[in-house]
């Protein structure tokens, strides 16, 4: 069992302060739901979490299973088991999906054979793998290759930036069906951030946040979803912004 | 300069076209070695090359092979040995295949050399002091299958190879032509391709020298109706490593491809040039430069396509990628053209940076190290180079050309 913990984060891109103090706890194999409208800092949190170049953290924390990751490498939070699956995963022209895995650690036992399961139960054509990281890929088909990734690396925790955006109702229903099999098969932790209600029909969650200007201003059940299909975001807005 | 010029002339002394050589020698003592406000020499440091410290090696040295050297020849169909310039013989001729070796050759071009070579104070030494040239032929239709390996190997001395490659009509080739050894040398080779109607000649040039080498290379292709030059040049050594490729497109439909790789580290220099001279219709030309610079090594890329006046509906494209490994590395690239017809296609593009951060970030955000990151982008970058080369070679050059790059120090 691990907990992944976030506390009071706050981070800047591009000189302007987007997450104001965030918090979120959670555990293996739950499924949290980040939702939020455009530019409440939710790809933000994801990209942050992973250290891309251009996020400076003024404040906070963020801790997988009491080990603090912020002064990490983006290398060295992977390794602590944060995995990031992106929103418009990065073309590596010239890279093989199994060399990336290889230098990232995975176990090179049956590799290629467990690849091509997964790219299978993905619905991710097999001749994919053989080609360069993304390159020359659909939207749909780089998701589900991040899912190949995901379930060869078997992280602790997944965070899945907009994974919904851009896919059709197939490949949302596979990327969801793997999530959702990855919190049993290795109690993998996701922390799904979407601004569509669609991704929940496959992907149960445990619980759900709802953020605006940069934090958490309500969490709750999977009745708040409907609860924002029904009323949007206006009622969770804070008042005086 | 006495060193150099006493070794020289006691060296032209002793041949039997020494009269021939004393004119080139005498052209280039007129001509000097060229300055760098001399436009095709301004990215190369001359002011630290002394010609004094080399001197004319009076025979070949007796120098032992690298272990690339023996896996390249274990591969060939036909090695032939070149010691500091000196013709030193080759094994058994494929059917179809003749090796000669001649002191004075005209070039390719049907010109004396010193006229074709007239303002290359180089290619002029070259005239002067190549001990012999290495003539190989390939008669007409005949398909040689397997690699021919001109192995060049080269001692502490000022070396002055020739080679003339003559593929007759409909024949087909893979030479590769390899330079190491030179540690504290200068290595002045000039070779030239005669490709005949509808002949196909894969070449690899292969320049492996020491890090102290100065290397000074000059090709021309010459290709008749329909013929194909694919050439890749690959420059790993030297000091400063100036590597010009030429192709003159003579006959119609003929084509050139040419793919430069190269890797630069500590103060290295590389200073490539080409010009692809399409002088017939339905020509095309296809040239890739790749470099990577690290250290505080430099490149240059110059090229010029030149388009005369009725080779309608030529083809030529230019394109260069230089990586950036460190702050204190710098690449150019200067494409030029000179079109005198215009039913023609033309293109050209170039680019020069560090490696992508967000390329970076997203191998190292799957757990990849920074280190591995900056190693598979690198090789990517570097893939399709290594793609094209004859299959019976790609292996053991992709070995070699990965591990050299394994030792660039990226400062990124």
């Amino acid at each position: 069992m691990s907990t992944l913990t976030i506390e009071g984060l706050r981070v800047e891109v591009a000189g302007k302060e987007v997450l104001k103090g965030f918090d979120l706890s959670m555990r293996s194999g739950e499924v949290h739901v980040i939702m939020g409208p455009n530019g409440s800092g939710k790809s933000t949190l994801a990209h942050a979490l992973s250290g891309r170049p251009g996020y400076k953290v003024l404040d906070g924390s963020v801790k997988i299973d009491g080990e603090e990751l912020l002064g990490l490498s983006p290398t060295e939070r992977a390794r602590h088991g944060l995995f990031l699956a992106m929103q418009h995963p990065m073309e590596v022209p010239g890279v093989r999906p199994i060399d990336l895995l290889i230098a990232a650690g995975a176990d090179q036992h049956d590799l290629r054979q467990r690849m091509t399961l997964e790219a299978q139960r993905v619905e991710l054509r097999t001749e994919v793998l053989d080609r360069f990281v993304n390159v020359d890929l659909s939207g749909g088909e780089r998701k589900r290759a991040e899912m190949v990734q995901l379930a060869i690396l078997r992280p602790k925790f997944a965070m899945l930036d907009e994974i919904d955006s851009g896919l059709d109702v197939d490949a949302l229903g596979a990327v969801a069906r793997r999530l959702s099999q990855a919190t049993s098969e290795w109690d993998c932790g996701v922390l799904a951030i979407t601004h569509f209600r669609r991704l929940l029909q496959e992907l149960t969650p445990t619980t759900i946040h709802v953020m605006t200007d940069g934090r958490v201003v309500a969490t709750g059940g999977p009745e708040l979803a409907d609860e924002l299909e029904r009323d949007g975001y206006e009622p969770f807005r804070p008042v005086n912004s | 300069m006495k060193i150099f010029a006493d070794s020289a002339l006691s060296f032209i002394a002793e041949r039997p076209d020494a009269t021939e050589r004393s004119r080139a020698w005498s052209i280039f003592e007129t001509l000097g070695l060229p300055t760098t406000s001399d436009e095709v020499w301004r990215y190369a440091p001359l002011g630290d090359l002394d010609l004094d410290k080399f001197s004319i090696a009076p025979a070949p040295s007796n120098e032992a092979d690298s272990v690339f050297a023996r896996e390249l020849r274990d591969r060939a169909g036909l090695v032939v040995r070149v010691v500091d310039g000196y013709f030193e013989g080759s094994d058994s001729l494929p059917e179809g295949v003749r090796v000669e070796t001649a002191a004075r050759v005209t070039s390719l071009s049907g010109e004396t050399m010193l006229s074709r070579y007239e303002s290359d104070t180089f290619a002029i030494l070259n005239d002067a002091l190549a001990p012999s040239t290495t003539i190989i032929r390939v008669d007409n239709d005949v398909h040689v299958a397997l690699p021919i390996v001109v192995l060049n190997t080269t001692s502490s001395a000022a070396s002055f190879s020739r080679t003339q490659i003559i593929l007759g009509r409909g024949a087909s080739a893979t030479v590769v032509e390899y330079f190491e050894g030179g540690h504290n040398a200068l290595v002045v080779p000039v070779s030239e391709y005669e490709l005949g109607d509808n002949a196909s000649l894969q070449l690899v040039t292969y320049q492996r020298l020491d890090a102290s080498a100065w290397h000074v290379a000059r090709t021309t292709g010459f290709l008749h109706r329909d013929a194909r030059l694919h050439q890749a040049v690959i420059g790993m050594g030297a000091h400063y490593n100036r590597s010009r490729n030429d192709a003159e497109l003579l006959g119609t439909g003929s084509h050139n491809e040419l793919r430069t790789t190269f890797m630069g580290s500590n103060s290295q220099v590389h200073d490539l040039r080409t010009h692809q001279f399409h002088k017939a219709a339905r020509t095309q030309s296809t040239l890739l430069s790749k470099g990577a610079v690290a250290g505080e090594s430099r490149c240059v890329y110059t090229g010029l396509i030149e388009i005369e006046k009725g080779a309608k509906r030529t083809d030529a494209r230019q394109t260069n990628h230089n990586l950036l490994l460190s702050p204190h590395a710098h690449a150019d690239s200067v494409p030029n053209l000179d079109i005198r017809e215009n039913d023609v296609m033309c293109a050209h593009a170039s680019s020069v940076g560090p490696l992508d951060e967000l390329q970076l970030w997203y191998l190292e955000s799957r757990g990849v190290t920074r280190r591995d990151a900056q190693r598979l982008i690198i090789q990517g970058f570097f893939y399709e180079m290594l793609t094209t080369l004859p299959s019976d070679l790609a292996e053991l050059v992709e070995r070699d050309v990965t591990s050299t790059l394994e030792l660039l120090k990226v400062d990124q």
